[in-house]
């Protein structure tokens, strides 16, 4: 079969996707592990990835854009039914992209139970704990906990997904998440130039999200 | 240029690390865990829920209700007598245990007495403003309350911050 290299994943989108695949496991291992100063900056770092991530879904490049691989449910069946011209196009399929977002809202939702978690009289809290009372903070220490086993859940499912299309499909797609490239049927064009700029602006938002957050989310006006 | 090997790396890569410390309590030592260790720790969650019980009647906006003070506070002040028997020799961290009682419960024993007499008296101190009705006096106690608790934390307990 006739196949050209063609760019499919922009640096930010890379470094954002293999920076959650290494925070997430450092962050259940400093929790278990009561090693809170460390948990508290990575899950600060994590927030920043996330909501960096979050705007360059509305900014970057062709296939880090949410409307570019958002499709609807009809789109979904279509793909489900047997109509995969994987090779016809880049980025996410129809089925895996409500994976991503699924994935990205877990980790939003646990890194945002996180910041109200924890006992001021009992270990550490995070930087919002004090804006919540003492029994709301106890639930949501809770959810936190139990949370984390949903996102465990949908990463198991995202890998399992990997390794069906490496496996079966032969498809080189942790290959193109590291290098950005991937073989494609001719005519399939390259991804849109990345836009620095733009990559910097979300950078900015991002950090002063994560400021804003670690000073406790004074009143912005 | 083959990138093969490179493929199942960074799938395994994380999938190690999750596991990796899954199997944490593989070095415990031989035989039964000590009964205490059980016992302590659902003992210190029964004092920590009744303390945030306390804490949330001096919430802002909220009428206290001084009896749940005083019921909360006799909890931990019964809770605080019991831990004297909990805290076994060869029961903490150093003997293998997943605990967080530290060495220093048994090196420093008189020190380890002190800070479960100073629950003792400040949980006491508590239930009797409470008891009295006093809800300015005892909304004034529930902080060297926590100080106590945090007192004890911070030289016995597995530092975790």
């Amino acid at each position: 079969m006739l196949s050209r290299t063609v760019r499919i994943w922009d640096l930010p989108v890379r470094l954002t996707h293999w920076g959650f695949a290494l925070i997430i496991p450092a962050m259940w291992y400093t929790g278990e592990n009561g090693e809170w100063a460390w948990h508290f900056r990575l899950g600060l770092l994590l927030l920043g990835l996330l909501v960096f991530r979050i705007i360059w879904g509305f900014m970057g490049t062709e296939t880090a854009r949410f409307s570019s691989f958002v499709k609807g449910p009809l789109a979904v069946l279509r793909y489900l039914r047997g109509n995969h011209e994987d090779s016809a196009t880049k980025g996410h399929n129809p089925l895996g992209a409500p994976s991503v977002l699924a994935l990205l809202a877990a980790m939003l939702v646990q890194v945002g139970l996180g910041l109200f978690s924890g006992d001021p009289y009992d270990g550490a809290t995070g930087p919002l704990n004090a804006l919540v009372g003492v029994m709301t903070a106890d639930t949501i220490t809770e959810l936190h906990e139990v949370f984390f086993y949903v996102v465990v859940a949908l990463i198991a499912v995202h890998l399992a997904a990997i390794a069906f299309y490496t496996a079966v499909k032969k498809q080189k797609l942790v290959g193109a998440m590291v290098t950005g490239a991937g073989e494609k049927a001719p005519g399939v064009p390259d991804n849109t130039p990345a836009p620095w700029g733009r990559a910097l602006v979300s950078l900015v938002i991002a950090l002063a999200v994560v400021a804003w957050v670690w000073a406790g989310a004074p009143p912005l006006s | 240029m083959n990138r093969i090997p490179l493929r199942p790396l960074m799938i395994a890569a994380p999938l190690a690390a999750l596991l990796a410390a899954c199997g944490g309590g593989s070095d415990a030592p031989e035989g039964e865990e000590p009964a205490e260790l059980e016992l302590r720790h659902e003992n210190f969650e029964a004092i920590s829920d009744s303390f945030k019980t306390i804490r949330a009647q001096y919430e802002e906006g909220k009428e206290t209700d001084i009896v749940m003070v005083a019921a909360a506070a006799r909890d931990i002040n019964e809770r605080a007598a019991a831990i004297e028997d909990h805290f076994p020799e060869g029961s903490g961290r150093d003997a293998g245990w997943d605990t967080e009682a530290l060495p220093t419960i048994w090196e420093k024993p008189a020190e380890f007495t002190a800070a479960q007499q100073k629950l003792l008296e400040e949980s006491a101190k508590l239930l009797e403003l409470a008891e009295a009705g006093d809800v300015a006096g005892a909304g004034e106690q529930v902080g060297p309350l926590g100080a106590s608790c945090k007192n004890c934390h911070d030289t016995f307990r597995l530092d975790d911050d």
